[in-house]
C-alpha cells in the first residue's frame, strides 16, 4: 500500500473500501462486508498458488483453459470436516452396533451395548462441536434447522445428526447416572432408534460430498457414501478394539471391524474405477491426497491382518486398533484432500463436460434431472418466498 | 412480476471494467487487495466474495472477423467483412449496428511487420457474473434457507440469514459464490436487488458504456440476443452463439438468467461447456448410501449374532 497516495492510503486502512464515510453512507449490499488489510489478498494469493501448479504441468497437451485458473471455487472447508466425516461416522456405527447387540446379542452383550452408547454420545458432541467451529459464523448454528430442505444433504445431516445426538444421549444416560427403571426402558427403546438413526448419519456424509461441483466428488457419486458406511464401521471397530469392552462384545467388535475393513479397501479401489476419467481420477494417485490414499490402504491391510492374527494378545489387538483409526482417518482426509486438488484443476471440469458426463449425462440415459421426493408441504426446491427478512 | 437477467454480448466488450468499479462502488464492497496476476489485463483474476462482476481478457493467436483496426489496412482485420465490404470500400468498423456511421477508408495501406504480427490475433473479453440459473446448485444446497429466488427471478443471499456453512461454494458449477474469511459468510452478485426494487437497473448495465451488458425481462433479452447472433453470423461472425440461454441448450442448469454471446469454446473464457447442477445427480446417490447402510446394519447383526453365547 505504500505506492498510494496519501489520501488513498487513509481511507483504505479505515475501511478496505475507500468509502470516506463523511461523505458517503455505508448502506449498500456489500457494506457489512468486513475487510482486512491483513487479509485483503487472499483470493488473489490462491491465484499465485495456481501458478505453480500451472508451471508443473505446463508441457502436456491440455484443451484451452482460462490462463489455468480453476474453474470452481475450491471448497472452503477446513480440517474440522473432514475430522467430523470420523466423528460422525464412528459415532453412527456405534450406534448401529450397540442397537444390533441389543437386538441379537444374547447374554452377556450389556457391556458392549453401554460402550457403544458412550462412543455414539460422545462422537456426536464431538461431530457438533468440529461442525460449529467451521461455520463461518458459529453462533448461527441453528439456522441450519429453520428449514428442512431433502434438496441439501447438509440440511438432512443436520437434522439426522440433531435426532441422533439426542437419542444416543438418552440410551447413554442410564449407564451414565443410577437413574429410576422406567427410564431404564426408555433408554433401551432409545438405544434402538439411535441404531435406526445411526444408518443415515453413517452414509450421509459420501452424499454431501458426491452433491457438489467438484469433478472427483460428484463423479464418485456411487461408490462415496458406501465407502463412507464402511468406514464408519471400521472407526467404530477400531475404537472398541482401544476401549474394549468385557464379555463376547469384544469378539463382536472384531468382526464388525474385520468385514468393514475388507470392504473399505474393495470400495477405495472402486472409487477409482467409478471416477473413470483419467483427468477426474488423478488426484485420487497422486500428490498428497494419493498418498494419503496409498497410505490409507497400508494401515488398513495391516490392521486388519492383525485382527486375523490376533486372538487373544491385547499388544496386536491395540496395534490393531490404532492403525485401523489411522488408516481411516486418512482415508477421509485423503478423499477430501483430493476434492480440492480436483477443484482446483479447471481441465478436470472441462474434460468431464467434453466427454459427455456433464447434463449429457442424464439426457443420454433419458431421465429428466431428478428432483428430490419430499414429503408434500415441502417444497424440495428449496424456493421460498423472500418474506423473511430478504428485504435489505 | 416479470423475472429479469442479463445478456452480456462479449463481442461488444471493450474491457473497460467499468462494469467492475461500478459494481465495487454501488455495493459498497471491500477491495480484494492491489497485485498484478502478471498473466494479462486481468488483474481480478476470478468473481469472488468481494468481485460481483469480472471481466475475462483473451488473448488469441486467432482471427476474429470485425476485430482490427484501419491500419491494417483493410478495415476491421485482413477477413473481417470480406464478401460484404471488399477491401478499400468503406465498412463499419464495429459490430454495433448500421444506426453507427462507418469509417471511411480512402486509399488501402499495404501490410507492414506489425500489422502482419496482429493480424492473426484476437482479443476475447467478458464481462463475467452469477448467472442467477433457472435452476441453481447453491439454492438447492443451502441448508438454511439464506438463498432464496426473488420476484425477479434472480438468486440472492440473505447475508442476515447466511451463517458461513460453505455447501454454495461447493455446489455452484460455475465457482461464483465464495465464502469472504473476514465475516464468515458467502457472498455473490445479487442482480443489485436494492436498484430493482427501487426501479433501477443494475449498476454494471447501467455503467456497460457499449451495451455488451444489457438488462431486461428474460423472453425479450432472449429474442434480443438471438436478433444478435443471427446479425453477426450474417457479417461473417460464424462464430458467435449463446451460451446457456435456455434450458434446451443447458440443461444442467434449466438456463441462465444472465448468459452470454460467446465467439470460441465455453472453457476459453473459463466456463464450464456442460454444467449441471449437483443436485439433478444425487438421487441415485442417496439410493446408493441406503443400500451401504442395509449391509451395514446386516454386517453388525451378523458379526453379533455369529459371535454370541447360547
Amino acid at each position: 500500500m505504500d505506492h498510494m497516495d496519501p489520501l488513498r492510503r487513509e481511507t483504505a486502512l479505515r475501511d478496505g473500501r475507500n468509502v470516506d464515510p463523511a461523505v458517503g453512507r455505508l448502506a449498500g449490499e456489500g457494506s457489512t462486508q468486513r475487510a482486512s488489510p491483513r487479509r485483503a489478498a487472499a483470493a488473489l494469493a490462491r491465484v499465485e498458488r495456481g501458478a505453480a501448479e500451472r508451471e508443473a504441468r505446463a508441457e502436456e497437451a491440455e484443451g484451452p483453459s482460462y490462463y489455468g485458473l480453476p474453474v470452481l471455487k475450491e471448497p472452503v472447508w477446513r480440517w474440522m470436516i473432514p475430522a467430523y466425516f470420523y466423528t460422525g461416522g464412528l459415532a453412527g456405527a456405534c450406534g448401529v452396533l450397540g442397537a444390533a447387540a441389543q437386538l441379537a446379542g444374547g447374554r452377556g452383550t450389556g457391556p458392549l451395548v453401554r460402550r457403544c452408547r458412550m462412543i455414539a454420545t460422545g462422537g456426536a458432541l464431538a461431530s457438533a462441536a468440529l461442525l460449529v467451529a467451521d461455520l463461518g459464523r458459529p453462533a448461527r448454528f441453528l439456522a441450519m434447522m429453520r428449514v428442512f430442505r431433502p434438496t441439501s444433504p447438509m440440511n438432512m445431516g443436520t437434522w439426522v445428526l440433531a435426532s441422533f445426538g439426542a437419542l444416543s444421549g438418552a440410551a447413554a444416560l442410564p449407564a451414565l447416572l443410577p437413574v429410576p427403571r422406567a427410564l431404564r426402558r426408555t433408554g433401551d427403546a432409545a438405544g434402538i432408534a439411535a441404531g435406526a438413526v445411526g444408518l443415515p448419519l453413517v452414509g450421509y456424509t459420501g452424499v454431501l460430498l458426491a452433491n457438489t461441483a467438484v469433478p472427483v466428488w460428484q463423479e464418485t457419486r456411487n461408490t462415496l457414501p458406501m465407502l463412507f458406511a464402511f468406514s464408519g464401521a471400521v472407526s467404530a471397530g477400531a475404537a472398541l478394539d482401544l476401549w474394549p469392552p468385557a464379555g463376547p462384545g469384544a469378539e463382536m467388535a472384531r468382526r464388525f471391524a474385520l468385514v468393514a475393513k475388507g470392504g473399505e479397501l474393495a470400495l477405495s479401489w472402486a472409487l477409482h474405477r467409478e471416477a473413470a476419467h483419467e483427468r477426474v481420477e488423478r488426484p485420487l494417485r497422486r500428490g498428497a491426497p494419493g498418498a494419503l490414499l496409498r497410505g490409507a490402504r497400508v494401515l488398513l491391510g495391516a490392521s486388519a491382518v492383525a485382527d486375523l492374527v490376533r486372538r487373544t494378545s491385547p499388544a496386536l489387538r491395540i496395534a490393531s486398533g490404532v492403525l485401523g483409526t489411522l488408516g481411516t482417518l486418512a482415508l477421509r482426509f485423503g478423499v477430501v484432500a483430493a476434492g480440492h486438488a480436483s477443484a482446483r484443476d479447471p481441465h478436470a471440469t472441462f474434460a468431464l463436460q467434453q466427454a459427455g458426463r456433464g447434463a449429457a449425462d442424464l439426457a443420454r440415459k433419458g431421465e429428466e434431472p431428478g428432483r428430490m421426493p419430499a414429503p408434500s408441504g415441502i417444497d424440495a426446491t428449496g424456493e421460498e418466498s423472500v418474506e423473511h427478512g430478504a428485504i435489505p | 412480476m416479470e423475472r429479469m437477467g442479463f445478456f452480456t454480448d462479449t463481442t461488444l466488450c471493450i474491457g473497460c471494467k467499468a462494469c467492475e468499479v461500478a459494481c465495487k462502488q454501488w455495493n459498497q464492497l471491500p477491495d480484494d487487495g492491489f497485485r498484478f496476476t502478471g498473466m494479462s489485463y486481468d488483474n481480478t483474476g476470478m468473481l469472488g466474495a468481494s468481485t460481483w462482476r469480472h471481466v475475462s481478457f483473451v488473448e488469441r493467436p486467432a482471427e476474429l472477423p470485425g476485430q482490427g483496426s484501419p491500419r491494417d489496412g483493410v478495415e476491421g482485420g485482413p477477413r473481417a467483412f470480406g464478401e460484404l465490404f471488399p477491401a478499400g470500400q468503406p465498412g463499419p468498423t464495429s459490430l454495433l449496428g448500421h444506426d453507427i456511421q462507418p469509417t471511411r477508408i480512402e486509399t488501402p495501406v499495404a501490410l507492414g511487420p506489425t500489422e502482419r504480427a496482429l493480424s492473426r490475433f484476437s482479443w476475447l473479453m467478458l464481462s463475467d457474473v452469477c448467472k442467477h440459473c433457472e435452476r441453481a446448485g447453491c439454492l438447492e444446497a443451502c441448508p438454511t434457507g439464506a438463498i432464496v429466488r426473488t420476484e425477479f427471478g434472480s438468486v440472492y443471499v440473505q447475508p442476515d440469514v447466511c451463517n458461513g456453512c460453505g455447501y454454495c461454494v461447493s455446489a455452484c458449477p460455475f465457482g461464483v459464490v465464495d465464502r469472504r474469511e473476514e465475516d464468515g459468510r458467502a457472498w455473490k452478485c445479487t442482480l443489485c436487488y436494492d436498484r430493482l426494487k427501487g426501479g433501477m437497473v443494475p449498476a454494471c448495465a447501467k455503467a456497460c458504456p457499449t451495451a455488451s451488458i444489457q438488462f431486461g425481462e428474460l423472453d425479450d433479452l432472449r429474442a434480443r440476443a438471438r436478433r444478435r447472433v443471427e446479425q453477426l453470423h450474417a457479417r461473417g461472425v460464424g462464430e458467435a452463439f449463446l451460451y446457456g440461454e435456455d434450458a434446451a441448450s443447458q440443461p444442467g442448469t434449466e438456463g441462465l438468467h444472465a448468459f452470454f454471446l460467446l465467439c470460441d469454446r465455453p472453457e476459453v473464457y473459463n466456463l464450464p461447456p456442460d454444467p449441471v447442477v449437483p443436485t439433478a445427480k444425487i438421487v441415485r446417490s442417496w439410493r446408493s448410501m441406503a443400500a451401504g447402510v442395509v449391509s451395514l446394519a446386516a454386517l453388525a447383526m451378523g458379526a453379533v449374532f455369529s459371535a454370541r453365547r447360547a
